[in-house]
């Protein structure tokens, strides 16, 4: 062949383009091929599982239409496996509508667990981003074993809770039910602690997350109509539409168990202030959070702005003597309450 | 003790912390801060008006504020690379004076005079003895000013304050502050700014800086830069503005390797690096003046002899490897110009050619003696007049006669062009992956750092000789 | 009481044999006792490291320097002490690979005494570590240092107290200028020939619940490991989940002495 600029460059870009279709995340053809191979029957039945499960508990009832529906599967195969499940007493049909047997209950909990045990080390133990904890969670789940699963809840310290505040299931199948009501539904005034957030669908998940709505923090509803509700936390003040809040579910309180009111995060100090450290939020997980106790920003601590950037962020504060600088996104996730120096 | 009551021991406490649950590092960690600042009550006296130190307050208001942050920092990483680049000038040539020019030759006749056969004489002193001096003679003098000048910085407690200004940046591509510092470091020798990153505690934050470094132009490619630039880029601007034009030039390439360092953090963070944890946390120490000679003699001892050593370690079997594919002959080519035909396709493909591929090739070791390797490499495949023999690597003090001696070699505009690119972008040199291999303990993360910057090179430059060619 | 025995080695100190010393650098062979050296990150540790072996260690105004552990030694009334740098930490209670370093050497490593370094203008903050390292080990002397930088900060500080609140001998130093060490290794000395007897403080203020779930699971250790001294801490690790420490507890490696 003899040599051109042009043709060199166009079977340069052409090289390019056909790795791109190859390796694009998700999209890719090699991603889709390995998608492809891997489901496997157990994965379907496992998703089968998992799905009757969770419409249980919302006491719905479902039939295989819902089933095709629902799960990304071809009719054939799942019917197929739904025979299986049924001659391994895994599930009944009832007229129409297919039922969990005690042992299909039994097996879908160990998969919620598996499930949710991942989630709570994604958010432990690395550095992924809370939106892709369910994605790679969803993977993760058909492939770890009853003795896995063990090791693993007990290097997270046996966790009851996933960090979206699902509760997580025993090895024993044990599962705490979760009391709360949707945050949609609270009246104006309602003082309660947000206690779950629902990760599914991602875009209404993805729009809390853009909000930054801490889990397990106090709030106060102010209005809440058709268009929107609004309700202050941590000092902050939180517009959402009423779809989006009904993914928030909220344990009220019976009475005004704290004052709420002058809780604040420590990204809103400004650098003539002072403040009292109240605690750490549970968004803040994992290593971060070890590293903020060990480096002083414990319950009690007097923290003040000490410097500040010259583009923003991040801010250094003064505590326990020493210049600190944190970032933003960290200071947001610590608990103070301003301290009123006027002595 | 029994085993079975150890078992039950430990039963009990994974049924313990079932019932604590998720607070008790938060618990212990607040307990211990009780008891502390109890103790602190009782014996610390502390004139709170004046707790902080007044002077610190002040120099931290003025190298953080807004006007004045950053132009503070470019000035003082400005002059320490110009004392540098500028300061090694005169010792480098009087070393390489020194070293080649006059010890050089008085080994190669003391070794005749002993018998050694022409060979011995050869490898020893044309090949091992000669990379040795070069790496020595031109490495020595930039690091022996730069790292005692950037120490005493750190040590005065100046840096944190530059990662503090520098974080927002560099959070944007998903690094650290203390990058910024790591990179400067990497200005001097990127095996240095490799260590440096240990001043990173967040891991996915540490392997980015270690594995963006290399995008530093370092110490020993400074000179290459500079002297392809003089040649080349300022022969096509008129005469008075010839130096201007090349110090442009440097200065874009050295810009376009931060450029690079962005780039590749921001995509390592977005991709195979997104699971490591990443925290964050800079404690902004107090001013403390620093021990001059102290500093000096530490700085000399701990970074400029360590790394210096390294490189000759590793230079020393590349000048022997440069020696012996030069001398070796298979049928009647030696093996340096038979591979130097094999390349010369590809090496036209990426608007380079032959020689310069296999220089980089035997010159990983030190990326100072690749414009002398390509100086011998050119005048043993062309056959033109010059230099010493075969498998001796030479320089010339006359910036035109190296001009004329790669000119012959066929070089054009868009060959150093390409040249500057794939100096900025190519593998790290051995010193500097065999520090990131002990700093990471990884061969997987050593194999990304080595193979990354050598395809980014390969696609720039492959890019910028296409276009080019269309173009002109 | 024990009490008086540590105050006793501030109040009374034999004086300092200055012949006795011979800084021996990086000559760590044939040593009497081994000595860990400990302390936050930017508390001049590596200086104070440099003070007693006259070795020259890069010591940097930066946090977390010194990453691999750094030996040296020195010779002090005919006894050889081996000087073992462990890297400066905030605590001991995360994962960090330095904070593995140091925690393994003075929990497996049996230093003879462990000199924590603190920075004495930011001592509440560095006594987070302290704490931790007593309740590890029994045998260790605070070096109190900067005390330079605390003067000029207005800061004054109970030695006494301070030594009788933790239990064990405080000694001000200021190693930049070489000031206290003599001091600092005739305690060394007599901590590690057993002169002056340590009565470390145990971490209080631990909520209930922990507090009781802490003494049984220490009970429980000490049972099967009488001479074991700091089952606390260890049963601290386990409801933590260390699971390096509960590998120690199951091969007896937690319980080795000397």
């Amino acid at each position: 062949m003899i040599y051109n600029p042009i043709t060199a460059l166009v079977s340069f870009f052409g090289i390019c383009i056909l790795l791109f279709f190859v390796f694009r995340p998700k999209k890719g053809i090699y991603f889709l091929l390995k998608k492809a191979y891997s489901q496997k029957d157990k994965i379907i039945m496992e998703d089968i599982l998992k799905y009757l499960y969770h419409n249980q508990m919302s006491d719905n009832s479902i039939t295989t239409n819902d089933l095709t529906n629902a799960l990304n599967f071809s009719n054939s195969i799942l019917i197929e496996n739904l025979k299986k499940m049924m001659e391994n007493e895994l599930l009944v049909l009832d007229k129409d509508n297919y039922k969990l047997t005690p042992k299909g209950n039994e097996y879908a909990l160990q998969i919620i667990r598996a499930h949710r045990l991942w989630e709570k080390y994604l958010s432990e133990k690395t550095g992924f981003d809370k939106e892709e904890w369910h994605e790679r969670a969803e993977e993760k789940e058909h492939e770890l074993s009853a003795n896995e699963m063990n090791q693993l809840s007990n290097l997270l310290g046996n966790p009851k809770f996933d960090p979206h505040g699902d509760p997580i299931p025993t090895s024993k199948g044990k599962i705490a039910r979760r009391k709360g009501i949707p945050l949609s539904s609270l009246k104006e005034n309602t003082i309660g602690k947000i206690i779950h957030i629902e990760d599914e669908p991602d875009v209404i998940y993805k729009q809390i997350l853009a909000e930054n709505i801490h889990l397990y923090s106090t709030i106060r509803v102010i209005e809440n109509n058709s268009n929107r509700i609004v309700f202050h936390s941590e000092g902050e003040q939180f517009i959402l539409a009423p779809i989006v809040a009904g993914n928030i579910t909220v344990l009220v309180f019976e009475k005004e168990q704290i004052n709420e009111e002058n809780i604040a995060r420590l990204s809103s100090l400004n650098l003539s202030e002072k403040a009292k450290i109240v605690g750490l939020s549970k968004e803040c997980r994992g290593e971060n959070r070890r590293r903020l106790l060990d480096l002083g920003f414990v319950k009690g601590a007097v923290i003040a702005v000490d410097l500040l950037n010259p583009l923003g962020d991040p801010k250094a504060y003064l505590i326990k003597g020493t210049a600190i600088a944190l970032r933003e996104n960290q200071a947001s996730k610590i608990l103070i309450t301003k301290i009123n120096d006027e002595k | 003790m029994n085993k079975k009551n150890i078992e039950n021991i430990i039963a009990l406490s994974e049924e313990m912390r079932w019932q604590i649950g998720d607070d008790f590092h938060d618990n212990l960690a607040e307990s211990i801060y009780a008891d502390a600042s109890k103790i602190v009550e009782d014996v610390v006296t502390k004139d709170y008006q004046k707790s902080k130190f007044r002077l610190d307050a002040k120099i931290d208001k003025i190298v953080t504020s807004r006007i004045w942050g950053f132009p503070i920092m470019l000035f003082i990483l400005g002059m320490i690379l110009w004392l540098t680049i500028i300061g090694a000038n005169y010792p480098s040539s009087m070393l390489a004076t020194l070293l080649l020019d006059n010890i050089h030759p008085v080994l190669k006749m003391v070794g005749a005079n002993i018998g050694f056969p022409w060979w011995l004489n050869g490898f020893l002193f044309d090949g091992v003895y000669l990379s040795v001096a070069w790496v020595i003679a031109v490495m020595l003098p930039p690091m022996a000013i730069f790292f005692p000048l950037f120490t005493l910085l750190e040590d005065f407690g100046y840096l944190p304050r530059v990662a503090f200004n520098m974080d927002s940046l560099l959070k944007k591509s998903g690094a650290h502050g203390k990058q910024a510092l790591t990179m400067s470091m990497g200005f001097g020798c990127n095996a240095a700014g490799v260590v440096a990153t240990r001043i990173i505690d967040s891991p996915r934050e540490r392997l980015i800086a270690i594995i963006t470094n290399n995008f530093s132009l370092c110490n020993g490619r400074w000179p290459t830069q500079i002297l392809l630039a003089t040649i080349f880029i300022g022969a096509v601007v008129p005469e008075s503005y010839s130096s201007f034009a090349s110090l442009s030039a440097v200065i874009g390439i050295a810009v376009l390797g931060i450029f690079f360092m962005f780039f590749f953090s921001w995509a390592l963070s977005q991709t195979v690096l997104k699971g490591e944890v990443s925290t964050f946390n800079l404690e902004l120490p107090p001013y403390r003046p620093p021990l001059f000679w102290k500093t000096i003699y530490t700085s000399l001892i701990d970074r400029t002899l360590i790394v210096l050593w390294r490189a000759i370690v590793f230079a020393a079997p590349a000048g022997a490897v440069i020696w012996l594919i030069s001398n070796v002959y298979i049928g009647n080519e030696s093996i340096a110009s038979w591979t130097v035909h094999s390349l010369d396709g590809f090496g036209f493909l990426l608007g380079l050619n032959g020689v310069i591929l296999l220089a980089y090739i035997v010159a990983i070791p030190a990326n100072e003696i690749v414009i002398p390797t390509i100086l011998m490499l050119t005048v043993m495949v062309t056959g033109i007049q010059g230099g010493e023999g075969n498998g001796v690597m030479f320089e010339l003090s006359s910036v035109t006669a190296t001009a004329e001696i790669l000119k012959a070699g066929g070089w054009s505009l868009l060959t150093a062009v390409n040249v500057m690119l794939f100096s900025l972008l190519h593998n790290p040199c051995s010193t500097t992956i065999y520090t990131i291999y002990k700093e990471t303990n990884s061969v997987k993360w050593t194999l990304v750092a080595s193979i990354l910057p050598v395809i980014a090179g390969f696609i720039i430059t492959f890019l910028v000789a296409q276009i080019w060619r269309i173009l002109i | 009481m024990m009490k008086n025995k540590t105050k006793r080695a501030c109040d009374t100190c034999t004086h300092f044999n200055a012949d006795g010393l011979k800084k021996l650098g990086v000559k760590t062979n044939d040593f009497d006792f081994v000595v860990a050296l400990a302390g936050n990150p930017n508390t001049g540790k590596s200086t104070v490291f440099n003070a007693l072996t006259g070795l020259r260690q890069h010591t940097g105004n930066w946090p977390g320097k010194t990453v691999a552990r750094a030996e040296g030694a020195f010779e002090y009334n005919k006894q050889k002490y081996k000087l073992v740098d462990l890297p400066g930490t905030y605590s001991l209670l995360s994962t960090s690979e330095d904070e593995e370093v140091a925690r393994d050497f003075i929990l497996f490593g049996k230093p003879s005494v462990t000199v924590i370094t603190v920075d004495a203008s930011r001592l509440e903050r560095n006594l987070n570590l302290v704490l931790q390292i007593l309740e590890i080990t029994n045998v260790a002397v605070l070096c109190l240092n900067l005390m330079d930088e605390a003067e000029r900060n207005n800061i004054t500080i109970d030695t006494r107290t301070l030594a009788k609140d933790l239990g064990i001998p405080v000694v001000p130093t200021s190693a930049r200028f070489q000031k206290g060490i003599p001091e600092l290794i005739q305690t060394i000395s007599e901590l590690a020939n057993g002169k002056i007897k340590c009565k470390p403080h145990k971490i209080k203020n631990i909520p209930q619940n922990i507090e009781k779930s802490v003494q049984e699971l220490s009970r429980k250790i000490e049972d099967e490991y009488p001479n074991i001294s700091n089952s606390r801490w260890i049963a601290f690790r386990l409801l933590e989940g260390d699971a390096q420490i509960i590998e120690a507890l199951r091969t007896g490696k937690i319980a080795d002495n000397e």
